[in-house]
């Protein structure tokens, strides 16, 4: 579908030194980090709008499929190309263009890693606070096209609270501005919020407004460890109930605290059934009284070890657990896949219980971590991509988890989108009305369906 | 072929790509193929036999440092520099090393080395590198700053035992071809300090190069001379340690010597034996309390991070404590100063663009500390750091310089 003669075109907009086709080129943007592949026909690595529009009117022109990448870290297939044509990669265009310290907020290019972004703002005493576990090299485009989420959920929300405005390209190759620099705006549809965890495939953001914060004075880390995991989820559910807002309620079950030990040697316990990691965040004097609270919580329901940190420098020490979590895990079977549905927060330990039951039943190896404080729960499914027995399996664990999940009211996916990973599932949640009328907005955007073509709204196995 | 567990290691990449910002030649280059997990996965595809091993894919493969950051980082444990070696190993056979890098290594390896360097070092060498237009460079380093050569090797400028009066210790002393034939001042202070401590020192005659350049452009097979001399050697019962003032020596005696006997499928025991007994200088020296022999330094040191000490060798703190044992010397941490300086064996020569971003980012770093002394136990991020830096911003030095100065 990309002829010569296109390629000669896109060659034109980008130059020679950002348009890729060799087959080494192509098999390197055949991935995320899921597990489908696909090869694309061409990777261009465009720097500006103009590049962009210029690029997608061609396409659009000839029909060819366009599929828009950050860093290629979404774990649902969301930036491989399941139609073949050209990835849109935007890791080249990654300037921080402003940071507006009287009005709080920054405007950034799509391809500005979002680590590298909290750094700068940080620096003048502001917080961007979206704080996803791939933050190290997730863009920032990625994450509003994903809505990632984090470990900062609980308190501080999603992508999606700290966006004010986007440049956008069309399909057409139009560009458009949507929402703008105020906090508040009510003009119109909200096209930024609907924009924001399209996964791709309505729209290509070319700039980003996101709000920011004062960055918080101080902070608290708390590790609470428990024989039962029922225990845990009680102290969860009093934290919340006495109207305390941590700033992460992290939970890490028994398979996982085995892990973390035998990879870190941290001295947890290996017969506890969870470990919570909570954080408080503000103000000393508030701080102060907040991890007294939450500390007492902890003992007064059944911790049998509480630990507070006096410094930043304990904060640290403690988090490592948690830090070193995906590292000790994912390195035990050759593939990781990590799930998450999410499940009403008073929910949470009855999820991960069942999680346990239906692992032994259908005998796969998952260990659970758990944004606790807004019942996002993470699965680490243990497997062997190549042992096609073992992943029927995995396959049957997964569906059964989703089953139970929506059951409770809860959702597919909490912050990692639905991709190709989930969307088998999709009309499971979504009903035929709300997935019509989603049709018609992908329609309104893209009549000729060329943004990333294949993804959760045509995917067939 | 590429061992049998480096093959599986691939099944082991979960493609998260955490390694994609942390490794220096990525964050130049922004493009996949250049990170490690690009570099992983075709070989992935080579190795199941869905992709040519073909000249791309060669340029792709020496698009790296081996600086190891992917390794350190990478929560599945992939152990990837090692793959990368493996694989580099492999391309050797196919793609032969172009001209300059055979003659290079075939004088690392060789006898040859010692009568080339008599000659070129002694007389017209270090004139003709004066000579060199100003606008010549090699690879980022305008010519004019390379270092110059020793008049004379090192090891033939010393007995080849040291001895003192009343021994306290015994040790072997690996130089290096770094330290024989340009740093001669890095070998000089070793022995001063060395004899203050009462250690007494052997330098055995007919130490050859430690082989590790020669491997890591993938040419296994002609560093295997090296290896066995040097085991030969230097695996003795006798001494309390085998020392050695080079990063990349230290890796290869300590972890590299014992990988490639293994991947061959020959006996390593000499080379784990040997292994145990090998420390770097600053490891060596940090047991003793130096305090006492120190006169005050002024001035204000930062220090730098090799590759080869802190990733291979795990070796961050005892350089800077050794450091800060100085009296009147004031010691300021730079930003990044674990991070590549973008040397890394002949990368710098073979991609001076890349490189020049790296170092380039080094240089402000060391910069912003306002430091007039750069410290750094590898002699090819000293050539890389000076070369860049000028003479005038600051002088980089190994730290056991500093405690030879600093020396009552
Ligand atoms: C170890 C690890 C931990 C993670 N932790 C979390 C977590 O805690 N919370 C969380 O929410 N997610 C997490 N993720 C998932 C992932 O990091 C996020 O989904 C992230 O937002 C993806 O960013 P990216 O730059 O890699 O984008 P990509 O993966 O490249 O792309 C993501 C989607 O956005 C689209 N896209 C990218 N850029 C643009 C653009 N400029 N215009 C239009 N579309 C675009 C792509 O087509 C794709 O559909 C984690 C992933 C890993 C590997
Ligand atoms: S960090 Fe390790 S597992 Fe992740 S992509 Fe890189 S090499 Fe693969
Ligand atoms: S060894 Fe260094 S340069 Fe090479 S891939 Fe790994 S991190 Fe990148």
């Amino acid at each position: 579908m990309v002829d010569a003669e296109l390629l000669k075109s896109l060659e034109a907009i980008v130059g020679s030194a950002r348009i890729k086709t060799s087959r080494e080129d192509l098999l390197t943007y055949s991935y995320d980090a899921y597990v489908k592949e696909y090869l694309p026909e061409v990777v261009l690595f465009p720097k500006s709008t103009n590049e962009v529009a210029g690029i997608l009117k061609l396409a659009n022109e000839r029909g060819v499929p366009v599929t828009p990448r950050g860093s290629g870290t979404n774990l649902s297939g969301g930036s491989v190309p399941k139609k073949g044509g050209i990835i849109l990669c935007f890791t080249m265009m990654n300037r921080l263009l402003e940071i507006n310290r009287a009005n709080r907020y920054a405007v950034v290019e799509p391809g500005l890693v979002v680590a590298e972004f909290q750094k700068e703002v940080e620096k003048i005493g502001l917080f961007y606070p979206p704080d996803p576990g791939s933050s190290a090299v997730a863009t920032m485009g990625g994450t509003v096209l994903m809505n990632a989420g984090g470990m900062r959920g609980i308190k501080y929300g999603v992508t999606r609270d700290y966006l004010l405005g986007l440049e956008v390209v069309l399909p057409s190759g139009e560009a458009m501005n949507t929402g703008g620099v105020t906090a508040k705006d009510v003009t119109g549809y909200d096209l930024t919020r609907l924009i924001c965890g399209s996964e791709g495939t309505l729209a290509v953001v070319t700039k980003i407004i996101v709000r920011l914060l004062p960055k918080p004075k101080t902070r608290r880390t708390m590790q609470a460890i428990y024989s039962r995991i029922d225990d845990a989820g009680t102290t969860v559910a009093k934290i919340i109930e006495a109207g305390i807002i941590p700033a992460s309620l992290e939970l890490m079950d028994n398979q996982i605290i085995k892990a973390v030990e035998d990879f870190a040697h941290l001295g947890l316990p290996l017969d506890a059934e969870a470990v919570l990691l909570i954080d408080v965040d503000g103000d000393p004097e508030i701080v102060e009284k907040q991890a007294k609270v939450v500390g007492d919580f902890c003992k007064a329901h059944g911790a049998r070890d509480v630990k507070v940190s006096q410094s930043e420098k304990e904060n640290e020490q403690l988090w490592v657990a948690r830090r070193s979590v995906f590292g000790a895990v994912a390195r035990l079977r050759p593939t990781c896949i990590v799930e998450d549905a999410t499940v009403p927060v008073s929910m949470l330990t009855a999820a991960v219980k069942k999680i346990r039951e239906i692992s032994e039943r259908n005998r796969v190896q998952i260990a659970v971590v758990a944004h606790a404080g807004d019942g996002n729960l993470h699965p680490l499914v243990l497997c062997d991509i190549r042992d096609k027995e073992e992943m029927a399996r995995v396959e049957k664990a997964f569906e059964e988890f989703v089953d139970y999940a929506l059951s409770l009211g809860g959702t597919l996916s909490g912050e990692h989108g639905v991709g190709i990973s989930k969307a088998k599932y999709l009309a499971k949640q979504l009903s035929p009305t709300v997935m019509a009328m989603t049709r018609a907005i992908k329609k309104a955007f893209d009549s000729k369906g060329i943004l990333n073509p294949g993804s959760f709204l045509e995917y067939a196995e | 072929m590429i061992a049998k567990e480096l093959q599986d290691e691939v099944y082991n990449c979960i493609k998260c790509g955490l390694c994609l910002m942390p490794c220096p030649v990525y964050k130049q280059l922004c493009y996949e193929s250049a990170a490690p997990r690009g570099k992983v996965q075709l070989i992935k595809h080579i190795l199941e036999g869905k992709l040519e091993p073909s000249a791309n894919f060669n340029r792709i493969l020496y698009t790296c440092l081996l600086c190891e950051t992917c390794t350190v980082n990478c929560p599945s444990g992939l152990k990837v520099d090692r793959l990368l070696k493996a694989m580099r190993a492999e391309m050797v056979k196919k793609f032969k090393l172009p001209w300059q890098k055979r003659l290079l290594f075939s004088l690392l390896s060789g006898e040859r080395l010692l009568p080339f360097f008599m000659q070129w070092g002694g007389s017209m060498g270090n004139l003709l590198m004066g000579l060199a237009p100003g606008g010549v460079k090699v690879g980022t380093i305008p010519f004019a700053k390379l270092p110059r050569l020793n008049k004379k090797p090192f090891r033939e400028q010393v007995p080849e035992v040291v001895t003192v009066a009343a021994p306290k210790g015994r040790v072997l002393y690996f130089t290096g071809c770094a330290t024989n034939y340009l740093y001669e001042d890095v070998g000089r202070s070793a022995l001063a300090i060395l004899k203050r401590l009462n250690i007494e020192v052997i330098l055995p005659q007919g130490q050859m190069c430690c082989g590790l350049p020669i491997f890591l452009a993938g040419a296994r097979e002609s560093a295997l001379g090296n290896i066995r001399k040097n085991l030969e050697l230097f695996n003795r019962e006798d001494v309390d340690a085998v020392l050695v003032d080079c990063a990349t020596c230290g890796s290869a005696l300590k972890n590299e010597y014992v990988h490639i006997l293994e991947e061959r499928g020959e006996n390593a025991d000499a080379a784990k034996a040997l292994s145990k007994k090998v420390m770097d200088i600053s490891q060596y020296l940090d047991k003793f309390d130096l305090k006492g022999m120190l006169k005050p330094l002024p001035g204000k040191a930062t220090y730098h991070d090799p590759c080869h000490l802190a990733r291979s060798q795990g070796i961050r703190e005892e350089p800077r404590r050794l450091l800060q044992q100085i009296p009147g010397l004031e010691f300021v941490e730079m930003a990044g100063a674990d991070v590549c300086c973008g040397g890394g064996g002949t990368f710098q020569v073979d991609h001076p663009e890349v490189s020049a971003g790296i170092t380039g980012n080094k240089v402000r770093a060391i910069k912003d500390t306002g430091a007039n002394l750069v410290a750094s136990g590898c002699p090819g991020c000293r050539m890389q750091i000076q070369g860049n830096l000028g003479e005038e911003a600051a002088e980089v030095v190994h730290p056991v310089q500093l405690l030879a100065r600093a020396l009552k």
